[in-house]
């Protein structure tokens, strides 16, 4: 007789934002085995940026990857074509790319705490991290002139400018922000109900993290240390404040700490970015095709980003290729749901924070 | 039936299902459900399950793996059911038009009833397209319940007696 059952969860489900599909293979309520199927949201936006798009266009084109961290696509995009092109942005152009980037990367990891939150039925956090999260929309908004999807790096500089208004907006919204953050600190830590569903929950062991390739937050939950920010050199991270952010436990609780913490690490940055900006033109002449091979990697939300642009002095680029951190992370992701109990895999999904645009493309 | 229907206007449940978007729009349905926007306050719940739900929210070009579960969510809805297209690329594939794995829009495969433009979409314009799909279904809910006519004229078509168009809606066929 058959000992186990197969439970499926997706590709629609109550708890996923995207289609993704899960097979457990389950031995009463633990999960011995499991089968992901990623590729429901495949649309072949690389094949579409050297066949319809121009080499200028397709930096608007690849933040439709991904709608959370689509300014990080078409940084990584366009400073591999600035790479190509022998172009080097002003100090001024650097500070306002980190400055979005940075945002970006707190209303995503917000967004993450506030559906790990909804995951482990705590749906009241859920609507309080998202009321937190309105102050940095609002600060995008006005910065940029959109929500999500605000195409504000464009190539040879971005497409707007800081005001003396956004930066006390952006102050004050962010100290605003800092408190909430500190409260929050203080629940996940302290909560009860939270530890229970949190504490020991979906562990990664560091050499598990080390051996099946985890990134971002996956990686820092469980002490590996490991972020393209402090690996390069593309932008001043190191000036502005920035420090790696490590936990040794690898579970859900880690992982929300980690998130936590570099939300904090990003406040801290974009409030010394804002301060010390350089004076500068916003926009330069970037001149002439892309010709030859680059290759960049730059630190998104869930991980490392990694593009390769190459090009032949034509309108029409030969390759983009796009590498995703959800995708490397996948086979860490299996891993940690070997031996947890079934009830948990929403709470443990959600705590990878996957992204299935990026993934499939 | 009469009993049911303010009922139905007042608390629309909503289905939400990503057919290949940016996660772009997706995200702002959240916000329009969280507390700054609180689509709550109509009474929109978001739910996992198509056979509770009256509004389908819609977003993305239909992939081409995502159009059989689209077809086969919207079929499981129960009548009277509300399609909103969220997003461009919902409504014509917008930046992914022409891109080998995609569909084109979701008109291709089912009604649309309400399209919002945007990308993405912000939460206002999701809002405004929850509350005239509220219309919306408010019209199709009195369609349906307006009675049948019992006996209605037998039609001879294709020389044969037909008795096709003797069940017709009041006031469907004015002519007669």
């Amino acid at each position: 007789m058959k000992k186990t059952i197969q439970i499926p969860l997706g590709s629609q489900h109550i708890s996923l934002l995207e289609p993704i599909r899960f097979k457990f293979e389950c031995e009463n309520e633990k999960i011995i085995g499991v089968d992901a199927d990623v590729g429901f949201v495949h649309r072949g936006v690389e094949l579409a940026c050297t066949r319809s798009f121009e080499f200028k266009q397709v930096g608007y084109v690849v933040a439709r990857v991904c709608g959370l961290c689509a300014i990080t696509h078409s940084l990584s995009y366009t400073l591999a074509v600035e790479k190509l092109l022998g172009y080097v942005a002003n100090d001024r152009i650097k500070y306002l790319r980190m400055l979005m980037v940075e945002l970006d990367r707190i209303h995503s990891h917000m967004l993450c705490l506030a559906h790990t939150a909804e995951n482990a039925g705590f749906e009241a956090l859920f609507m309080q991290i998202m009321g937190d999260r309105e102050l940095i929309m609002d600060v995008q908004e006005a910065i940029s002139g959109n929500r999500v999807q605000f195409d504000y790096i464009s190539i040879g500089g971005v497409n707007r400018d800081l005001t003396p208004e956004l930066v006390a907006l952006t102050h004050k919204n962010l100290g605003l922000l800092s408190e909430k953050i500190d409260a929050l600190i203080g629940l996940f830590d302290n909560n009860w109900s939270l530890s229970l569903k949190y504490k020991g929950v979906g562990v990664l062991s560091l050499e598990e993290a080390y051996t099946y390739n985890a990134l971002g937050p996956l990686a820092r939950a469980a002490g590996l240390a490991t972020d393209v920010r402090a690996e390069t050199s593309d932008f001043p991270y190191e000036a502005l404040g920035y420090t790696m952010i490590l936990e040794s436990t690898g579970d859900i609780h880690a992982r929300n700490f980690v998130r936590l913490r570099e939300i904090v690490n990003s406040i801290a940055m974009c409030r010394n970015i804002i301060e010390n900006l350089p004076i500068g033109e916003i926009q330069e002449k970037a001149k002439g095709k892309p010709n030859g091979e680059a290759v960049v990697r730059v630190e998104a939300p869930r991980g490392e980003l990694f593009y390769l642009v190459r090009g032949s002095g034509q309108n029409m680029l030969d390759r983009v290729r796009i590498k995703t951190p959800t995708f490397s992370a996948i086979p860490a992701m299996m891993e940690v749901f070997k031996g947890a109990e079934y009830a948990d895999a929403p709470a443990i999904l959600a705590s990878f924070d996957p992204c299935m645009s990026c993934t499939a493309k | 039936m009469k009993f049911f229907t303010p009922f139905r206007k007042k608390s629309p449940w909503v289905l939400h299902y990503n057919a290949g978007s940016c996660n772009g729009c997706d995200i702002e349905i959240l916000a329009a459900l969280g507390p700054k926007f609180d689509l709550e306050r109509f009474g929109v719940i978001n739910t996992g399950n198509p056979k509770q739900s009256d509004i389908f929210l819609v977003t993305g070009p239909v992939t081409y793996r995502s159009r059989e579960r689209l077809v086969e969510l919207y079929s499981q809805i129960p009548e009277p059911k509300v399609v909103v297209a969220v997003g461009s690329c919902t409504a014509t594939g917008g930046v992914f038009r022409g891109m080998y794995n995609v569909e084109d829009g979701i008109d291709r495969y089912i009604p649309v009833d309400v399209y919002v433009p945007g990308c993405a979409s912000s939460p206002q314009l999701i809002i405004d397209a929850l509350v005239k799909g509220l219309e919306v279904l408010e019209a199709k809910s009195k369609e349906i319940e307006k009675p049948y006519k019992l006996f209605g004229a037998i039609e001879t078509i294709a020389n044969k007696l037909s008795r096709l168009n003797m069940a017709t809606k009041v006031g469907q066929n004015e002519k007669d």
